[in-house]
């Protein structure tokens, strides 16, 4: 009889669906997956790291306890989370990739060191979900085996693909940083060989002179068995003096030897300072040696080039006189055996490094760190987007972000810099990598200026300092400046030499004399060991200097005293250093179009200045001027005025050749009431910004570059406002057509918000931000609204606030007002469907940086029209010689209606778009001031939208 | 009793392989870790003929050896290809290997398939490193099948070693610059039907666009073909130029899986037989173009193509599996079908959707005079606007669905948001969003099932 339990194995396939595997069918390990993890996720492919940010890993194989980690990049244990970094120092540092022979090669009398090039290598641990590009170097360390200590740096990420698709780029970030440290360690090797030699040559005189007793002590001719082991001792000492003679020689030999990595970044300075330190010290302890020279003939022979005659008495005291000269060390007196001890203490790397090789290698590391945060698909979207961009720098100044003049090429991104602040033309890269991906220096963090107190900014000063460098005090390292800033410390130079007070021109001369001839310091000692006191000078002497160049341009000039005494000094400061700025860009502008044609525009710009009044403004800006700007401004500077500058205070025109200029309203600079008298009007005009804090809320850094992160802040407000205003898209479209939107609302925060919001769709809103007004509490004038596209209004219940309103009807046929209070918008209708879909308040989209993402595309979209509309050239020339201005015209309507489909409205967008552009490309002197390139109006019934 | 003495190694087997023209490879090398001798290389293959930097056969086994040091800690999963990449100045090479484990005399032995190029070719090689890696990787699950049967995994694995090195040579002499200038290039016309009739122009630009920019330039006239090819490249990033091949003007190579965009010449039959298996195992669909009678065929969009070559590399995995001989290796141009699956051999259909962006460009970019840079900066601009797009439709999809945790269920609405409701609009964003992020089309166009292009159209109106 069958039981029950008999049963089950067979029911058990049934019941769980499970049939006999298939002999024939292939097993899953030799298959591939139908349904991969990215299928159902494409965002999940590198959930199963167990880190959740990239980090910088440095490790070593030490000779004692083997592959260890000793650092992590940024320092957070929860960045690595519970990932093993000690196995996966293992797996990195288990390959010797440099295999090079170290030690004494066969008939060799003397240890040699040996000059490996670093490697590269990409690998992973598929199980751990971890992959790294893993730069494998060498340093020297007198004391290691071989005279060697292994080390790698490896960027650690879960994406594979990012590390292979950015391998060129993060193999030249690790290559500098590699230098760097090894640049340090050769010189605090020297420093080590210079202490041992100075030891040996104690241990041997001593030595010389127990034998000597000895030997007078005793029988002539006989020899104790003592007297035969110091004897002993001393040849051993003399041989290792020649020995870490010979190392000295070596490493001085460094940078003569053939590269063999063409991918190897030097510094020439680096390289010059280091091998002139060590030359020096070569040719100081060959004549140090002499005295016991005579018991080795032959090799004495072999050093006489290097030795220069120190066997006389002039050297001797020369030497005597220099090592009177150094009373930081004294020598200790070596033991025999007391080297190649299993239970010393390795150094640290921290040790084998000067402290100042470290701490910029560090930074270089947190530098690189930081540029290649983030998901792939953005940065390589972001590097895209940039590449772009430079081609089309003639539309750029519409609505994107200031690229800046150092990137025209990509190369030029990827250009080496010395970590420790060598000017970077000292630099050659053997071979330059063709593919550049150029590392974005216009990092978000990195593009505000850097805390003064940032100990990570102190660092860079202290190094400079250290290593003695003058000149590179005025020169920022990529990681601490901005593309900004570059421009005034370049004006700071000037500026110190003339201003600084701390220092005498003689004195700054002499220093810098110095620096150019790059001539080892006479005793190589104060060099390698420089005086603390010094130090600490030149230290704090640059911090300060370091803060104010990347304070800003508006900083540049105010050196001498930072608290200005006038607020008149301030404005024409500014000016004067904006002045600047829009030459040196005008010029590289006019470069890059050459190739395009002018006839279109020059054609053009008849016609687009035809319906407006364009001698009026400058007209009235030179009336406005009957005498200099000192002489008719009247500053009422209250105690206030003693508090140093805020960037967002700083109003005003960016160019002195601004038609507005004269009328500049020097507003709200110090943070309260300043008045002055409007010539055009007579009325007494009071302008402030108030200190209140939602000031803060305000993206738009005046005197600063508005940067991405700024406008992806912005985005949010925007999304807010397009939700929450109906007529969102009727204020756009005065933004987008050239019409000045006011802003008007009682409560600063809320107008301040808006503004940011609403800012990103005004075009050519200025470097800085400069057609955009963000609070103003006085009323403004005729010329404030051709300067200013986009104002944030006081409203006040005073004579000031009436005389505003009265401001704001007189204007009204001008200006479109969107009443923050009262929610409603008073603006000429608009029914065209181009903007449809960035201001439909029904959008689904979520966040603010999509829908920035959004707006971006769609403006540029509308730059590409308006460029088009711009450079074609028959509707802008005549066919034929018959064609009056008025088929042209017919031409153009024609165009935008039906070409582009535009109707009445949306064609006033491209016509003022394309009025920009012209206006850009004929007067490029003028393209980073904000002036408009003429006031137009039309006379079309403004209507009042509610919500 | 013992002979005395260590094993002796066994000798190094070396293939010559006779490619055209200079090829940067240097060797290619399997090695395998032997447990009582340690790493051991098993087979060389070097090109045949004039080479940059010359290796000798012991310094490709001592490089060979150096790609499994290390990985006796290795822990990963069971028929996991994992890669290394190594640039060794000391010796200037780089080493590409790609270690799997495989049955070797009974014993699972940690194997490494590895190719040399000179350090040189770094910024050569780098742009095709994902092609040579991927490619290689599907041979070595054939040969891991071989191994698993114990026959001599050489043979399999020469399949693809060969052709990477041709793969390679041609590169070097044919492939796309990095910067293409636009006066080789149809864009720099005076009309827009000069060279090739409008509406074959716009069909061509869209579809490439909508199969990732991955093309098949087809023609008699090689010159006609490469301008073609260039006019194509310029809607590509200089990376991805540095992926696509232009034709030879005399004899034509065949067709490489992988490359963006290649030119191909016809026969002297005005006939080009496409390998069905290789264009399928294309990362991406492709695009094909016959500019001798201007017609223009795309394959099924990415989710499809990836599911249809999943299907077919399973199949044809099982059918090597099937296998009895080492003598009965099937030969790449069999189909392979099962029960289950048997490959649609009309994978090559007409454009079917129109877009409005491509279409407006096309109009638009004629209207610029040429041969100044205004036709640059407008085709830089529409880039541009692609790119934002894309990642606007990304991130609109990362937000909806809180990075893939959620399914995608409002494709209506992006379409309305982001302004493309145009079919072919959409496809040309998902199709530079895919290449961003890859997988998003199975995502969002629901499971990665076999659909046809009517159960789409059906899943999109959700």
């Amino acid at each position: 009889m069958i039981g029950s339990p008999d049963l089950v194995a067979f029911t058990k396939e049934d019941e769980y669906g499970q049939t006999s595997p298939d002999p024939w069918a292939l097993p899953e390990e030799f298959s591939v997956p139908l349904y991969p993890l990215a299928d159902s996720n494409p965002w999940a492919k590198t959930s199963y790291a167990k880190f959740t940010k990239d980090f910088i890993l440095i490790s070593e194989f030490s000779e004692q306890v083997g592959p260890q980690p000793l650092l992590t990049i940024p320092d957070d244990p929860k960045i690595c989370g519970t990932f093993d970094l000690n196995y996966f120092s293992l797996r990195i540092m288990s390959v010797d990739y440099q295999a090079s022979f170290v030690g004494h090669p066969p008939g060799s009398g003397y240890p040699r060191l040996s000059f490996v090039e670093d490697s590269r290598v990409v690998l992973g641990d598929s199980k751990e979900g971890a992959f790294a590009y893993v730069h494998h170097l060498t340093l020297y360390d007198l004391e290691a085996r071989g005279f060697v200590r292994p080390f790698c740096m490896a960027y650690v990420s879960a994406d594979e693909r990012k590390i292979m698709l950015q391998f060129q780029e993060l193999s030249l970030r690790f290559s500098q940083a590699s230098e760097c440290l090894k640049a340090g360690n050769r010189r605090a090797f020297a420093k080590e060989l210079q202490r041992k030699l100075r030891d040996l040559e104690y241990t041997h005189s001593v030595l010389q002179r127990e034998e000597g007793l000895q030997r007078e002590a005793g029988p002539q001719r006989m020899y104790s068995a003592h007297a035969v082991e110091k004897a002993n001792e001393l040849a051993n000492v003399e041989k290792s003096i020649y020995e870490h003679r010979d190392l000295l020689k070596q490493i001085s030999l460094y940078n003569r030897r053939p590269r063999r990595d063409p991918h190897a970044v030097t510094c020439q300075k680096c390289m010059s300072e280091c091998l002139s330190e060590c030359e020096a010290l070569l040719d100081k302890y060959a004549k140090l040696a002499n005295p016991f020279s005579y018991n080795n003939k032959g090799e004495k022979r072999e050093e006489g080039q290097a030795d220069g005659g120190g066997g006389d008495g002039e050297g001797d005291e020369e030497e005597d006189e220099s090592v009177k000269r150094r009373p930081s060390y004294t020598p200790q007196l070596i033991k025999a055996k007391s080297a190649k001890c299993f239970d010393k203490r390795l150094k640290t790397l921290l040790e084998l490094c000067e402290n100042t090789f470290y701490s910029a290698t560090v930074e270089l590391l947190k530098e690189t760190e930081r540029s290649f945060r983030g998901d792939l698909c953005y940065l390589h979207t972001r590097r895209l987007d940039r590449a772009l961009c430079r081609k089309q720098r003639i539309t750029n100044f519409l609505f994107e972000e200031d690229l800046g003049d150092d990137d025209e090429d990509e190369g030029r991104t990827l250009r080496p810099f010395c970590a420790v602040n060598h000017a970077v033309d000292n630099y050659s890269l053997l071979n330059p990598p063709p593919i550049v991906l150029g590392p974005d220096h216009l990092e978000l963090d990195s593009l505000e200026p850097p805390d003064p107190l940032d100990p990570a900014s102190e660092t860079s000063h202290t190094q400079e300092s250290e290593l003695g460098l003058r000149e590179s005090h005025l020169e920022s390292s990529p990681s601490d400046q901005t593309l900004e800033t570059q421009e005034s410390s370049e004006e700071t130079k000037g500026s110190f030499s003339s201003d600084k007070s701390g220092l005498g021109q003689s004195e700054r001369q002499q220093n810098l004399a110095g620096m150019k001839s790059e001539a080892p310091d006479p005793d190589p000692d104060s060099d390698l060991t420089p005086d603390p006191d010094h130090n600490t000078d030149m230290e704090r002497e640059s911090s300060s200097e370091e803060t104010e160049t990347t304070a800003g341009d508006d900083e540049g000039d105010n050196k001498e005293d930072q608290t200005p005494t006038s607020l008149l000094e301030v404005v024409s400061g500014l000016e004067a250093s904006r002045e600047d700025v829009c030459e040196g860009e005008a010029e590289e502008v006019s470069d890059l179009l050459v190739q395009i044609d002018t006839a279109c525009c020059m054609a053009q710009e008849g016609f687009l200045y035809e319906a407006s009044a364009p001698e009026a403004v400058p007209r009235l800006s030179q009336n406005s001027h009957p005498q200099p700007l000192s002489q008719t401004l009247v500053v009422n500077q209250e105690p206030q005025a003693q508090i140093p500058l805020q960037d967002d205070y700083t109003v005003g025109s960016p160019c002195s050749e601004s038609p507005a200029a004269g009328l500049e309203l020097p507003v709200g600079l110090l943070g309260d009431a300043v008045s002055r008298t409007s010539v055009e009007d007579g009325w007494d005009c009071t302008m402030s910004a108030s200190t209140g804090s939602d000031r803060a809320a305000s993206p738009l850094g005046y005197g600063g570059t508005v940067t991405l992160r700024q406008r992806k802040k912005a985005g949010q407000g925007a999304l807010r406002f397009v939700r929450q205003y109906p007529f969102a898209m009727q204020a756009l479209w005065c933004l987008l057509s050239g019409r000045t939107l006011v802003v008007l609302g009682a409560d600063e925060g809320r107008v301040r918000r808006l503004v940011a919001a609403l800012a990103l769709f005004v075009p050519s809103p200025g470097k800085c931000g400069e057609r955009i007004q963000a609070w103003l509490s006085c009323p403004f004038t005729l010329t404030d609204l051709q300067r200013w596209k986009l104002i944030g209004l006081q409203r006040v219940a005073s004579p000031v606030g009436s005389s505003m309103l009265y401001s704001l009807s007189r204007y009204s046929r001008y200006i479109s007002i969107l009443d923050a209070d009262q929610k409603t918008l008073r603006c000429p209708p608009y029914r065209g469907q181009l903007l449809a879909n960035i201001a439909d308040h029904r959008t689904y989209i979520r966040r603010g940086s999509t829908y920035f993402l959004h707006v971006q595309s769609t403006l540029c979209r509308l730059a590409a029209k308006a460029f088009l509309f711009t450079f074609t050239h028959h509707l802008h020339l005549p066919v034929s010689s018959t064609e009056g201005p008025e088929g042209l015209e017919g031409r153009r309507c024609c165009f935008l209606q039906e070409q582009l489909g535009l109707g009445e409205e949306d064609s006033h967008i491209l016509l003022y778009l394309s009025q920009l552009i012209t206006h850009q490309y004929l007067q490029p002197a003028n393209r980073s001031s904000a002036t408009a390139p003429c006031f137009s109006f039309n006379y079309s019934t403004s209507v009042l939208y509610k919500i | 009793m013992s002979s005395g003495g260590p094993p002796q190694s066994p000798a190094v087997a070396k293939s010559e392989v006779a490619v055209e023209g200079e090829c940067p490879l240097l060797a290619a090398t399997f090695a395998y870790w032997d447990n009582i001798l340690g790493p051991r290389v098993r087979h060389i293959w070097v090109p045949k003929g004039d080479q940059v930097m010359f290796l000798s056969d012991g310094e490709v086994t001592f490089l060979a050896n150096h790609t499994l040091n290390g990985e006796i800690l290795r822990s990963a999963e069971c028929g996991a290809v994992d890669v290394k990449f190594f640039v060794l100045a000391e010796k200037g090479v780089i080493i590409v290997s790609l270690i799997f484990d495989g049955e070797l005399k009974g014993d699972k032995n940690t194997c490494a398939l590895s190719i040399i190029l000179p350090q040189t070719e770094l910024a050569f090689y780098l742009p095709l490193h994902t092609i040579c890696v991927e490619r290689l990787k599907h041979v070595i699950r054939k040969g891991r099948i071989w191994m698993q049967k114990g026959f001599n995994i050489i043979s399999v694995l020469s399949l693809e070693i060969v052709p990477i090195m041709e793969l390679l040579a041609s590169m070097k002499t044919h492939s796309v610059p990095e910067d293409v200038d636009i006066k080789d290039t149809v864009l720099n016309d005076d009309d827009i039907g000069d060279s090739c009739h409008e509406d074959f122009l716009h069909k061509a630009i869209s579809s490439h666009l909508q199969t990732c920019g991955c093309s098949i330039v087809v023609g008699s006239n090689p010159e006609k073909v490469n301008k073609i090819v260039r006019t194509l490249c310029l809607f590509l990033t200089p990376a991805e130029r540095k992926c696509s091949r232009l034709c030879k003007a005399d004899s034509s190579f065949k067709y490489d899986t992988g490359l963006f965009i290649q030119g191909l010449l016809k026969d002297s039959t005005g006939s080009f037989v496409l390998p069905f298996r290789q264009v399928l195992y294309s990362p991406y669909p492709t695009t094909h173009i016959d500019v001798d009678i201007n017609t223009v065929k795309q394959m099924p969009p990415c989710h499809e193509h990836t599911y249809n070559q999943r299907r077919y590399m399973r199949s044809e995995l099982s059918t090597l599996w099937k296998t009895d001989s080492e003598e009965e290796i099937p030969p790449d141009t069999i189909i392979h079908t099962d029960e289950t699956f048997t490959p649609d051999l009309n994978i090559f259909q007409d454009v079917m959707h129109k877009d409005t962006l491509v279409k407006s460009f096309i109009d638009e970019v004629f209207m610029l005079k040429p041969g100044l840079s205004l036709r640059s900066t407008y085709l830089a601009q529409f880039l541009l606007l692609l790119h934002r797009k894309a990642l606007t439709l990304l991130k609109y999809i990362e937000d909806d669905t809180q990075k893939g945790k959620k399914p995608f269920r409002s494709l209506r609405n992006l379409k309305t948001d982001l302004d493309l409701t145009v079919e072919g609009d959409l496809n040309i964003v998902m199709a530079l969003a895919e290449k961003l992020r890859a997988g998003l089309h199975s995502f969002v166009f629901g499971k990665p099932f076999y659909t046809s292009m009517q159960e789409r159209d059906v899943l999109m109106s959700f």
